[in-house]
């Protein structure tokens, strides 16, 4: 199917504000499942959107912009894949495929956006000097648009150029490469989980790692199960992480004999 | 000029519900607006300040130095942050231009904790536990986890949005009682999303080997031997090889999204990994 002129300019619409939201508000945020979510209503097929966007997802789980650094920018790569996924008629693998090297390509955007911004700092120094407080206010909103063309400009252009452009692709896939892509479509999460990993002092907590594995390789809890189990342990944690405060103080107040400390031990 | 001097003295203007309320609005849209590689969200902070320090220094040297000095490098997390312009705009209001070093000091004595503190529980916990559940649904097709996110970021930011008040009433006593208690929720908060990592594992990762071996009458796939092993022995391995990779000097989240990438389609077209 081809895609039509008001489709391109939600897109890109949607494009401008998630980058913006990501920085405010954070509601669609940074994640990708989010905006295939809205993506794939605006192409008017919300599965599409949402297995994209979740596959997707799972790659920068713990991949935050934190400090000012750059990660490889799947919302954009979200919006893409769904796009031409629908409109190519090829299937999530191929958006996959797609939206992986657009993703990566963008992060110089990201980049280019965030040095741009420095501009609009020297203008507000200088309106700072002169004590023009609406002029300070107005270059700091001027930022905004950085942020956003960075966002919007390519998937505009992108999606204009798109419906000829996949098509001679799509026919050019030789068949080698589409399996492929479908297997590493499937094993992409991975890079995702690892890095989290990583991120996080998984060390200290590695039995809770292998209790959730657990769960749900051997006794099939679903997600949502595994949650509440994890969010039980937590509380558990969080209690006896307290107690052990506590109970240091009594044992310098109550020093008679043996008793049973906070971890059910046995001292004396 | 002298008698004017006087009465901004004894008379210092109040700030009220609307002002902190002002402050929180602008906090919340601009604080990382204008981010950039020299001062990051300086200029974001500024922003935020601009209605204050109208309304406390009517003075144009005050204005120009108070301004100045909220335009230094600052960085920290947004959604936490609004709770250091709280302690600012109390500090401010009792002491005015005189506590400009003790804002100035304050401000980059919290930024560093307060980013460890918000990047940990807003940056990586939330997104990991509701994004793993939401991919997981996603994955086939049904929306439900994608709307629960969606509805826990607009909590968030109904939470984000007492932060700033909190902080303008009772910061400095909150800040010096609550280090170890908040140390504990972000432990907690991280044992919950190990626990959901690990679940992920065999959820989310599918990589099955096709590869039948054929001797004689014997028939051996390859897939059902490793499940006797163990359920989910690739995904966990291939886990195991990236967390290991990714110690090394050389390697980034980016070259190994890459590095996968490639691997799994050469080693898809040969048909050792499938779906």
């Amino acid at each position: 199917m081809a895609i039509a002129w008001w489709q391109i300019i939600l897109l890109t619409a949607l494009a401008f504000w998630m980058i913006i939201d990501q920085i405010t508000v954070g509601i669609l945020c940074n994640y990708p499942l989010l905006i295939g979510l809205v993506a794939g209503i605006v192409m008017g097929d919300i599965k599409t959107g949402l297995v994209v966007g979740a596959t997707l997802q799972l790659m920068v789980l713990g991949v935050g912009t934190y400090g000012g650094a750059s990660m490889p920018d799947f919302m954009t790569g979200a919006i893409i894949g769904t796009a031409y996924a629908v409109i190519s008629g090829k299937g999530i693998d191929f958006a996959i495929g797609l939206a992986v090297p657009v993703g990566l390509l963008m992060v110089q955007l990201d980049v280019l956006a965030r040095f741009t911004n420095t501009f609009f700092l020297h203008r507000v120094d200088q309106r700072i000097k002169d004590n023009d407080i609406n002029g300070v206010a107005r270059n700091v909103v001027y930022g905004v648009f950085p942020w956003g063309i960075s966002r919007a400009l390519p998937v505009f252009l992108m999606l204009l150029v798109g419906n000829n452009v996949i098509q001679q692709v799509v026919k050019a896939l030789p068949t080698w490469l589409s399996t492929g892509l479908s297997a590493a479509g499937g094993i992409l999460p991975v890079v995702g989980i690892a890095i989290l990993l990583r991120f996080l002092p998984t060390k200290r907590f590695i039995s809770y790692l292998i209790i959730g594995f657990f769960a749900a390789a051997y006794l099939k809890v679903p997600m949502l199960g595994v949650a509440l189990l994890g969010l039980a342990m937590a509380i558990i944690f969080y209690k006896q992480s307290g107690n052990n405060n506590q109970s240091d103080d009594e044992d310098n107040q109550s020093n008679t004999g043996g008793h049973e400390n906070a971890s059910g031990e046995y001292e004396d | 000029m002298q008698a004017a001097n006087m009465k901004t003295e004894t008379e210092r203007p109040h700030l009220t519900k609307k002002d902190l309320f002002q402050a929180n609005w602008r906090w919340l849209w601009s604080s990382q607006i204008c981010w950039n590689y020299e001062r990051m969200m300086s200029t974001g902070y500024l922003f935020t300040m601009l209605p204050t320090i109208k309304k406390l220094y009517p003075d144009k040297d005050d204005r120009i130095a108070m301004m100045t000095m909220h335009n230094q490098f600052f960085n920290t997390n947004a959604y936490i942050g609004g709770f250091i312009v709280g302690m600012d705009m109390a500090i401010e209001e009792k002491k005015g231009r005189a506590a400009e070093e003790t804002v100035a000091g304050l401000k980059a004595g919290l930024m560093g904790s307060f980013a460890g503190v918000g990047d940990t529980i807003f940056g990586v916990i939330l997104p990991t536990i509701f994004g793993s559940i939401g991919a997981y649904m996603g994955l086939k097709g049904n929306p439900i986890g994608a709307i629960i996110w969606l509805l826990v970021n607009f909590a968030v930011l109904f939470l984000r949005f007492s932060l700033l008040p909190l902080g303008y009433t009772q910061g400095e006593r909150l800040i010096y009682a609550a280090g170890d208690k908040l140390n504990r929720i972000t432990d907690a908060a991280i044992l919950l999303g190990v626990t959901v990592v690990g679940a992920l594992i065999p959820n989310v990762v599918t990589a099955n080997v096709p590869l039948v071996f054929k001797s004689g009458k014997v028939v051996l796939k390859a897939q059902t031997i490793l499940n006797q092993i163990m359920p989910s022995l690739v995904p966990v391995a291939l886990v195991a090889l990236c967390y290991w990779l990714l110690g090394k000097k050389q390697m980034n989240s980016t070259r190994l999204i890459v590095t996968v990438l490639i691997a799994g389609i050469i080693l898809g077209a040969f048909g050792i990994i499938g779906n």
